[in-house]
């Protein structure tokens, strides 16, 4: 029966070749556009390289002052502050502190500027986070502690300062003339993970910054990881705890505190999200932009839709045959659907093929620095149900409505139903 | 024969209904795009009120250094850094350098006046800046030395028309930190960026007695033309060497220009690759639809040019039955447009939102008729002995 479907949704599709461009076209855009969007949308929030452990990685880097006239004031947080609070933490198997945002520092090759990004972290950011190293090894606890001049570098810098990766650990690398010794190299991380992202990590400890202001408020996060992906919600209860214990730096003038530790997708959303910053932040941001994928795909059905009904009634005698002969209209109709969701699913494969290619094309440009998009089992996933939900989404009104002609209209060709 | 068409399309609502909301999409479509772009670009086509080559920004970051001796150390910086060959002019300035996307706002009035008026941008700045950035003076002069000790103030064109409509600006008072007398108007000055808004400006001249370090650590250079990497190396090693603990960074403002265009334009150049394939998308479709209309009534046709209608008549009629279904979708989408402006949903000017409206409706119409131009030579070219044997 299926089979018999298919066939017949294939000789049609080959009947009317023009149609079936601007179908195909139509669906196959669609797709390739909410797919690249979604690829982004994957490749910010998703479990990549260094962040792989998306399900137990908390991430805490936003300290907020409320203002009793009801003012907001946010910032990253203190160094100290976070030692000697986060650190003690209970409920998570490992907590890091880094700074939150990376700055430039600059390196010079011969004459010419080299505009590194630098970030200082402890020696529990590479436990916490999965770097991939190509050579050597990350700094350790005591290198920190002791403030060690010594620099883990990203593939690209290497590339760019010493010519090669091979063989580059151990020799120095001049940053705002300062020498630092290189320790390790790893794979580029892309701009878009915020939270790891730089050219250069060094020791927290070789700062200018006064790492005992006891301020809540600097310019440090931390990232905190939990024993498993159940045990998330107690870490997070637990951060807060601590938050909550803390006094308010100047009652006279602010009503509260606050900062949550939030996973990677709430993080990452809720920085474009205006209000508060707790757990559930990122809902309101997610629902919007899923309604205006659904916005987007409506032109593009709509137009299907059109084109559908002036298809199916060019079928009119082909319906009036079938109707006469005893199919029923909820035969008909999953007919009908079976044939636009085939249609679909070919304008699927090419909108992945596009998809694939305009994402090869954005990495080729390297206009996000560092990006690697691409397709993985969660875009596959997503394409599939983009694609089924388009398919019944433009199928059902032409099935429906093919499903009300009438027999012996259908049958003389008069389509006005 | 309009009213005609219009009755035509009035009895075929239905049938046609998909084909109007398809055409009220794409209209509203083309008016949200086009508003933002026709924005823009006007914004772009402005001039910046400063020139921005061969200027450089000098990020001073003084490290662990006590805040009492911040000031000297600085100073001393800017001593070392006027003497350079490279550099012509030095001003320290706050954070809020063009294209930083740092901006520093407030209510500007005059004195004992209290009207509510959009922020005007505060900038900062020595006698020094005006080189710098060769910033066009309209009226009056910028700051010199002439106004050691006393409270003095530069406002740009736009703020003079706010404030002063229908009066020279030339030493009356405004309120900015105390008052302050105008003694120069500078053409609108756009630092925000070339895609901004205009906003009205005002200049604050950084007084000798002005010993803070923190609210004015940043430098402004104008360098010689062809200055490169050899001068910025040397400037930050000077830097560190006066300092102790002192780190620069230094990003020559053109450089600045780009990334910020490159951050306005990527989500402008993503709509716009959206909004052509869905227009493309619907000039298709309809395409499609008028096609397989003509080839559904061509009887209809055939009788009519059998009763004498020429070839001309039949396509006009198509072309003018496809235009009022176009209209009835751009009613719609005028409706829906009108909301706009009157709700305030993009936050640009209100002209902009009737350029938009008359451009999207262009569009519109030029879509259908492109669309249409075929199918109804197709009519046209219908005989009438052949599609009346076809009944």
């Amino acid at each position: 029966m299926l089979w018999n479907y298919l066939k017949i949704a294939w000789k049609v599709l080959l009947r009317r070749k023009f149609f079936t461009a601007i179908s195909l076209f139509g669906i196959s855009f669609t797709l390739m556009i909410l797919l690249v969007v979604y690829a982004l949308f994957d490749y910010t929030v998703g479990p990549h390289q260094p962040e792989m452990r998306t399900d137990r990685l908390l991430f805490a880097s936003r300290m907020e002052y409320q203002y009793k006239d009801g003012g907001v004031n946010r910032s990253s947080l203190g160094y100290a502050f976070l030692d000697r609070h986060a650190r003690p933490l209970r409920t998570p198997e490992n907590v890091s502190i880094s700074e939150s945002n990376w700055s430039e520092a600059v390196a010079y090759v011969g004459n010419q500027t080299l505009k590194l990004d630098q970030k200082r972290t402890d020696s529990e950011f590479w436990q916490v986070l999965n770097f991939t190293f190509v050579a050597g090894r990350p700094y350790n606890l005591r290198e920190v502690r002791d403030g060690a001049h010594v620099a883990v570098i990203n593939e690209t810098t290497s590339r760019h300062y010493f010519g090669t990766t091979q063989g580059v650990v151990g020799r120095p690398l001049v940053l705002d003339s300062r020498a630092y010794q290189v320790v390790g190299v790893v794979r580029d991380v892309p701009l878009l993970r915020f939270s790891c992202y730089a050219d250069v990590w060094l020791p927290v400890t070789t700062t200018t910054d006064d790492l005992r202001n006891p301020d809540y408020m600097g310019r440090y996060q931390v990232i905190l990881l939990a024993r498993s992906a159940a045990d998330v919600p107690r870490v997070q209860q637990e951060y807060e705890q601590m938050i909550a214990h803390q006094p308010v730096p100047d009652p006279k003038q602010f009503k509260q505190i606050g900062s949550h530790a939030l996973l990677l997708r709430t993080a990452v959303l809720s920085r474009f999200a205006r209000g508060s910053q707790g757990p559930g932040s990122d809902q309101p941001i997610l629902r919007l932009m899923l309604m205006l994928a659904l916005l987007f795909m409506l032109l593009p059905a709509l137009n299907l839709v059109n084109i559908n009904v002036s298809r199916t009634l060019e079928r009119s005698s082909e319906i009036g045959v079938r109707k006469a002969f005893g199919a029923t209209a909820g035969r008909l109709v999953g007919q009908f659907l079976v044939e636009n969701i085939f249609l679909t699913l070919v304008g699927g494969v090419l909108g992945l093929a596009l998809a694939a290619g305009a994402l090869h094309l954005l990495n080729e440009s390297q206009f996000l620095p560092y990006s690697e998009f691409g397709l993985n089992g969660r875009v596959f996933g997503m394409a599939l149900g983009i694609v089924l939900f388009f398919g019944v989404l433009s199928g059902a009104y032409p099935a429906y409505k093919m499903s009300k002609l009438q027999a012996v209209k259908a049958l003389k060709g008069d389509t006005a139903a | 024969m309009l009213k005609h068409l219009f009755t035509l399309i009035w009895n075929r609502k239905r049938a046609n209904a998909l084909l109007i909301v398809e055409i009220f999409l794409a209209f509203v479509v083309l008016f949200v795009v086009g508003s933002l772009l026709v924005y823009r670009w006007q914004n772009y086509r402005a001039p910046l009120g400063f020139a921005y080559e061969q200027v450089w920004v000098v990020d001073l970051d003084p490290g662990m250094q006590p805040k009492a001796e911040r000031y000297a150390t600085q100073q001393q910086v800017i001593q070392r850094i006027k003497s350079l060959p490279g550099v012509r002019a030095v001003t320290r300035t706050s954070s809020n350098t063009p294209f930083s996307n740092s901006h520093n706002s407030s209510d500007i009035n005059r004195p004992g006046e209290h009207i509510r008026r959009p922020a005007s941008n505060v900038y900062d700045l020595d006698d020094a800046a005006g080189d710098v950035l060769s910033i066009p003076v309209e009226e009056g002069r910028w700051f010199d030395r002439r106004d050691d000790g006393a409270l003095v103030a530069v406002i740009s064109h736009d703020m003079k028309e706010l404030l002063f409509p229908n009066e020279t600006a030339l030493g009356k008072l405004v309120e900015a930190n105390g008052n302050r007398r105008i003694v120069g108007v500078t053409a609108p000055y756009r630092a925000d960026g070339d895609f901004a808004d205009p906003k009205q400006a005002i200049f604050l001249r950084n007084g000798l007695q002005d010993t803070t370090f923190d609210h004015l650590q940043t430098l402004l250079l104008r360098v010689q033309p062809g200055a490169g990497g050899a001068l910025e190396k040397q400037i930050s090693a000077d830097i560190r060497a006066i300092g102790a603990g002192w780190s620069s960074n230094i990003t020559p403002l053109s450089e600045a220009r780009e990334k910020q265009m490159k951050t306005v334009l990527t989500p402008l150049v993503a709509l716009v690759i959206t909004c052509v394939f869905l227009i493309v998308n619907v000039a298709l479709g309809l395409f499609g639809v008028l096609w397989q209309t003509i080839n559904q009534r061509r009887s209809e046709i055939g009788l009519r040019r059998a009763i004498g209608a020429s070839a001309g008549g039949i396509s006009g009629q198509i072309l003018g039955e496809i235009l009022v279904v176009a209209t009835f979708g751009l009613a719609l989408g005028l409706l829906a447009a009108a909301q706009f402006p009157l709700l305030g949903v993009l936050g640009v000017r209100v002209g902009v939102y009737l350029t938009a409206m008359a451009l999207a409706a262009g569009l519109v119409y030029l879509l259908t008729v492109v669309c249409a131009l075929y199918p109804s030579r197709l009519a046209a070219g219908i005989q009438p002995a052949v599609a009346l044997r076809e009944e």
